[in-house]
């Protein structure tokens, strides 16, 4: 069991599910649902080789100093650019993420008709978001160990978010995806924060694990406080 | 590829700001003043994600 890694990563995986969603249902009209849905279990396969293969790789004979470095610095490299695009889309300095706007282009681009190309765009679709989920769940798995708890886990998120996706056949537009990479935002910094640390300096954190809950509150506070300073400067919205 | 690389990493100031926050951390480590990056480094990571949001 790896507790501490079921919020962070079951968000992390709805979140992504849903944008590959979108791009799934948009192919799914050029090329129905059968071809669709079979690039998508592609796209996860490709992951799931991925995840076993990386997994295998990075635990052999590396000592845990060096794993948790690499994943704290890889946790820092995603939860830095999540929790900014967060940040910086409340602040109204950059534009919310639309599943309608992901749709109408992913629709525009299948106006050729081209079969396979329609393919291979839910292929893609599904491995690229997906690459994240994928670096959640080796992460927090090579320092627990719980692969196919940590696994789980992404799997059960990504058939709740396709089980309501295909009961409304729409993009899942009222998912508050903002929100959520804020709060996951904050709470992989935190991670990487705390583990990066950890490798560098031993059992520096004044409180232990316990710590990782004052990152989070700080990154959290810090993140709204900074969402204030900037909705006060000049608007420049960017896509 | 390139989808795949800045779907992991982000792009290169992502790459910079991260850079930054472990470099601080190191250099502190590396002093013996892990006790000022346990406070330095999140403070530091906090300024790296606001540079990346106003850019």
């Amino acid at each position: 069991m790896d507790w501490p890694a079921v919020l962070p990563l079951f968000l992390t995986a709805s979140v992504e599910w849903v944008e590959a969603f979108t791009i799934v249902l948009a192919v799914s009209l050029t090329i129905g649902w059968g071809a669709s849905l079979g690039a998508a279990a592609a796209g996860l396969g490709t992951l799931a080789v991925l995840t076993v293969a990386s997994g295998g790789a990075l635990s052999l004979g590396l000592n845990l100093h060096v794993i948790r470095f690499v994943i704290g610095v890889f946790l820092l490299l995603f939860g830095v650019r999540w929790l900014a695009k967060a940040i910086a889309r409340q602040a109204g300095l950059k534009a919310l993420h639309d599943e309608d706007v992901e749709f109408r282009e992913t629709r525009g681009r299948l106006s050729r008709g081209d079969w396979f190309a329609a393919w291979l765009i839910a292929y893609k679709g599904m491995l690229l978001e997906g690459l994240e989920v994928w670096l959640i769940v080796v992460a927090f798995s090579l320092q627990s160990q719980a692969w196919l708890f940590d696994g789980a886990t992404a799997v059960i998120a990504l058939l709740l978010v396709f089980v309501a996706g295909l009961a409304v056949r729409a993009p899942l537009r009222r998912v508050p995806e903002n929100a959520i990479k804020f709060m996951v935002g904050a709470m992989i910094v935190s991670f990487g924060t705390f583990w990066t640390l950890e490798a560098l300096a031993g059992d520096v954190w004044p409180a232990g694990d316990w710590s990782l809950l004052a990152l989070e509150a700080f990154y959290l506070a810090g993140g709204q406080a900074l969402v204030r300073v900037m909705r006060r400067g000049p608007r420049r919205v960017t896509a | 590829m390139r989808a795949f690389v800045k779907n992991l990493f982000g792009d290169g100031w992502n790459i910079a700001g991260v850079a930054a926050i472990v470099a601080i951390a190191a250099g502190l480590a590396g002093i013996g003043r892990a006790d000022w990056a346990v406070f330095a480094m999140p403070v530091v990571g906090l300024g790296v994600v606001g540079w990346l949001a106003g850019r």
